[in-house]
């Protein structure tokens, strides 16, 4: 959310002469903490400022006019609105041109933290009401507004014969869209949410309607893949409305098997071995102690869980098990009774997530599978030296990879935020191969190449948003 | 602009006169694909390219970019010329960089499953090394054994594994890409990011070679499976086989390879190879994983090709039909040329997709065949083809079969993959109203149009003239059309069908 929009005004500010001698990790410090020690006080107050409106979408028409109001090729008159909200909408949005103000989109739930510059003078768009899902008869597809719970997906799929393979790592209760605006960690054992989704539908910025992918096929040799090049950061590019997403069979038999591992390298052999087998589960799913605690409260948690969900035929499903088993050889207990995150209904997963998101997360830190359990190791010793217990979420990908969430019990503050990303930073940047992904973590890069390819995004923004509406770039 | 003498100079300080070629023989190779094109054409585009170089690194790759400052000349890069609409052909002369020099695996990393190799390595070759090292990749291009690393990831390629590995896209790591002003560029972070950290590498996931030159591609690799086994059934009608490819899907196997064959892709096949499996509509089905699993897997595909009245062939038949895999096109040996239309359709309409290819090459009186394969849970590549003698007037109607293939895949909620120098009419048809969106990225990279300009997104002619330097996309469609309707015009005689099944009356 507001990636390249942060990441601009950060090369944008270390430009300014008076800025120029405060480092660049100090400013990016100072503008995320909003340090009025560092930065001159109108310009915390203007980072400050949040969209003065918001507009609850029911419609997609909506947009469309709201885009062409925003681009000034149409006045507000055409909203519908009432004289008094005309005249609210009118001042409020600096109708003259002016300034520079656009359209923004708001996630149902951020996992991490807000941008560090919030769309001050525009639209807040609000797509909770915007949450229809359409199940195909013929195909395993969906298509989703972007408003749609990923919940609502996941349970209404297989009354159609589909399975949705990706889950969130971290059990929050995300919309679909949080994925393109927010940070939702939607991923499957075989990928990652990208390679699931088809196509978007989206708003350009001239309001029209424009289909990003082929909703029914892969989009293979069609020119350059857009789609896939902007999935993580679609809503700077476009609105997006709803999601084409390929899902897969529901299998005639299904299973999560969970395994207990007493110890963090233990756990990285097993992890590594069965990502390095043919087995294909839907997910495999990995908590430590504190996450587990946190998951099923009533069950006593083991040092480190791993939940395995495998479906196939009924008479395949035996041989899978038994291919599992072997790769997770070194597991402490193994059940197949205890319940996963996702499979609960609907009123359990929202109870469970109203505790999950109470802790401070930082985002994403993607680790080999053999570091995975000194990773773990690092970061409570992390959390232990700022007074923050610590407890990882993590989803291993047929890569090898583990995604890893780390969180933290403590309150979230932005300076909080600010002193645990950096230490997060600092261990992976220890652990070969590991990446973290957040957002600090994009302002913090400083590798050549990494800033020519996010200028050329920036420079693809700026072509395609020539109207400079969706999230428009701001300059300090 | 330079004399060409003078960039003929310049290319060989910077090569080397053994790895610059300029004689015509030399360069006739290289003004075509594996689509033979009609003379006609000639009267259209400079399909000669002005000069051929052969570089080995990415610095020569860069210093021939540069050099094209200079010398003002289009550059062409081209791997394999595999592809089938003039991705890799020249449209204005120029330097052609043919990448098959860069033929090496530059570094393994067993730990991070990761193998980099630079561009001009074939898939079949890539394939033995890491298979040699204990590991698989997890798709390989349907033309592995002339197809290049960089030629697939630029015409956005599917092929076996796809169905287990998945896309293509997601087996690149990064890639190194030298972009139109020289410069060299890293597509996506070291570390595993994911689509974080700025990943450029799907813009150039069927790019068709106009973004930039991909010199050397970082891959993941996969474990090489326990056990893998091939299976083979004969079934009554294409569309049986069709419905067989379906039913997998519905079934939630997820098999390594899945496809099928028409008849007449055997008969073909029996008139090089007498040995070939008796002339039926065939599907073959390949599954991985542990030896039980593989069991279980084929007891549960058996079942479904019975549903559809499938024979299963004997193991004799299945291993060579297999282990030939990636010879799909020996039939191009029975014509002058083999014209081949590549199109996306959603796997519940494989049948009815079947069907029209064979209607539409029957309607055109062609002689060709119809493949089709599984790509993902929702996506079938339906991949008919048709042989061509692009020395008649009456060749053009394969092109003609493309363009009416393609339609038909837009009709059944599909697409026509590819795009090149034929057909750029099709780029409106797949994205619509994004359509300036995708333009947008040309415009980034490379806004003077330095490589392989005037196609993809827009037809140059070699005519550099106002209102003749370029033909509106629709007028390609146009043409394309008419060249549909010549063989029509004169009908011929299906001879190797015919010859077949006059000997099998005998």
């Amino acid at each position: 959310m507001g990636l390249l929009r942060d990441w601009n005004y950060i090369e944008k500010a270390v430009q300014i002469p008076a800025l120029s001698e405060v480092i660049r990790e100090a400013l990016i410090r100072a503008l995320f903490v909003r340090d009025d020690r560092v930065l001159p006080r109108d310009l915390i107050g203007d980072l400050n400022r949040v969209p003065p409106v918001t507009v609850k979408v029911k419609d997609d028409g909506e947009v469309r006019k709201l885009v062409r109001v925003l681009n000034g090729q149409e006045s507000t008159v055409s909203l519908g609105l009432s004289a008094e909200d005309y005249h609210y909408f009118r001042t409020q949005l600096g109708v003259g041109r002016t300034r520079e103000f656009g359209a923004v989109m708001r996630p149902r739930i951020l996992l991490t933290y807000d941008w560090i510059v919030p769309e001050q003078r525009g639209v807040q768009l609000d797509f909770n009401g915007y949450a229809g899902i359409e199940f195909a008869d013929d195909a395993h597809r969906a298509i989703a507004q972007v408003g749609a719970t990923w919940k609502q997906l996941y349970d209404g799929a297989p009354a159609k014969g589909h399975a949705v393979p990706f889950v969130p790592t971290v059990p929050l209760d995300f919309a679909i869209g949080d994925a393109l605006y927010g940070d939702a960690p939607f991923a499957s054992y075989r990928g990652e949410f990208a390679s699931h989704v088809n196509a978007l539908r989206t708003i350009s910025p001239f309001g029209h309607r424009a289909r990003l992918g082929f909703e029914e096929v892969a989009n293979n040799g069609t020119a350059y893949d857009l789609l896939h090049a902007t999935v993580p950061l679609a809503a700077e590019f476009f609105i997006p409305v709803a999601v084409a997403l390929r899902l897969e069979a529901k299998p005639a038999a299904g299973k999560t098997l969970t395994y207990a591992f007493d110890d963090g390298p233990k756990l990285a052999v097993a992890l590594d071995k069965l990502s390095r087998t043919t087995q294909m589960p839907a997910w495999a799913h990995v908590t430590d102690a504190v996450a587990a605690k946190i998951l099923r409260p009533a069950v006593a948690a083991e040092a480190f869980t791993v939940q395995v969900s495998v479906g196939g035929t009924t008479s395949g499903l035996a041989p899978k098990e038994k291919a599992i088993d072997t790769a997770m050889a070194g597991f402490k207990s193994k059940s197949a009774e205890v319940s996963n995150p996702f499979d609960v209904p609907a009123d359990a997963f929202r109870k469970t997530a109203d505790t999950v998101v109470r802790s401070l997360f930082v985002g994403e830190v993607r680790v080999p599978a053999k570091a995975v359990g000194d990773f773990i190791t690092k970061i409570r010793a992390l959390g232990d030296q700022s007074a923050a217990k610590a407890g990882v979420y993590a989803s291993l990908r047929a890569t090898g990879t583990v995604s890893t969430f780390p969180f933290f019990a403590a309150p979230k503050d932005r300076s909080k935020v600010y002193d645990l990303s950096k230490g997060v930073r600092a261990i992976a940047s220890r652990i070969p191969g590991a990446a973290f992904t957040s957002r600090l973590a994009h302002l913090w890069e400083e590798e050549p190449n990494f800033m020519r390819r996010m200028a050329f995004l920036r420079s693809l923004k700026v072509t395609i948003d020539t109207a400079h509406v969706v999230q428009p770039l701001v300059s300090p | 602009m330079a004399s060409l003498d003078y960039a003929y100079r310049r290319l060989v300080n910077t090569l080397g006169p053994e790895r610059v070629a300029r004689s015509e023989f030399e360069r006739m190779v290289y003004s075509h694909d594996f689509a033979s094109l009609p003379k006609i054409a000639l009267l259209q585009w400079k399909l000669y390219p002005d000069f051929v170089a052969l570089p080995q690194t990415t610095e020569e790759v860069a210093a021939l970019v540069k050099l094209s400052d200079e010398s003002l000349l289009q550059i062409t890069p081209r791997g394999g010329g595999t592809g089938w609409y003039g991705g890799s052909v020249p449209n204005r002369g120029g330097v052609m960089i043919d990448m098959r020099k860069m033929n090496h695996v530059v570094a393994f990393d067993p730990d991070g499953r990761k193998v980099t190799v630079e561009a001009g390595v074939t898939w079949k070759d890539l394939e033995d090394f890491v298979e040699s090292k204990g590991f698989a990749l997890p798709v390989v291009p349907v033309n592995a054994i002339g197809s290049t690393v960089g030629g697939a990831i630029n015409s956005g390629s599917s092929g076996f594994g796809a169905p287990r590995g998945g896309s293509l896209r997601d087996a690149i790591a990064f890639l190194k890409v030298v972009l139109p002003d020289g410069t060299i560029l890293k597509t996506a972070s070291e570390a595993d990011a994911d689509g974080h950290l700025a990943n450029l590498t799907p813009l150039f996931f069927g790019a068709e070679g106009t973004l930039g030159v991909i010199t050397e591609a970082t891959l993941r690799v996969v474990a090489k499976p326990e056990a893998s086994k091939a299976f083979a059934y004969a079934f009554p009608s294409l569309a049986a086989a069709a419905r067989f490819v379906t039913d997998i899907v519905d079934s939630a196997i997820v098999p390594y390879h899945a496809a099928v064959a028409s008849r007449d892709h055997f008969i073909f096949e029996r008139a090089l190879r007498p040995d070939s499996p008796d002339p039926a509509d065939i599907a073959i089905v390949a599954v991985q994983g542990s030896k039980d699993e593989v069991a279980d897997q084929e007891r549960s595909v058996d079942v479904l090709a019975a549903k559809e009245s499938g024979a299963k062939l004997a193991p004799a038949v299945t291993d060579p039909l297999w282990r030939d895999r990636y010879d799909n096109y020996s039939a191009r040996r029975l014509s002058r040329g083999l014209v081949t239309s590549y199109n996306l359709v959603p796997v519940g309409r494989l049948p009815e997709a079947v069907e029209t290819a064979i209607e539409i090459r029957d309607k055109l009186k062609l002689n060709g065949a119809v493949q089709a394969f599984l790509v993902d849970s929702t996506t079938a590549a339906l991949v008919p083809y048709v042989l061509m003698d692009d020395t008649r007037p009456s060749g053009g109607t394969a092109l003609g079969f493309v363009k009416r293939m393609g339609d038909a895949a837009f009709k059944m909620d599909g697409h026509s993959m590819g795009l090149g120098l034929f057909l750029v009419f099709n780029l409106r048809k797949m994205h619509g109203r994004a359509t300036s969106f995708i333009s947008s990225v040309k415009v980034v990279f490379d806004p003077r149009k330095k490589i392989n300009g005037g196609k993809t997104l827009e037809v140059w002619t070699k005519y550099p003239w106002p209102g003749l330097r370029a033909i509106p996309p629709p007028g390609m469609a146009v043409g394309l059309e008419i060249a549909a309707v010549l063989r029509r015009a004169k009908p011929t005689r299906d001879r190797f069908v015919r010859a077949y099944e006059h000997g099998k009356e005998e």
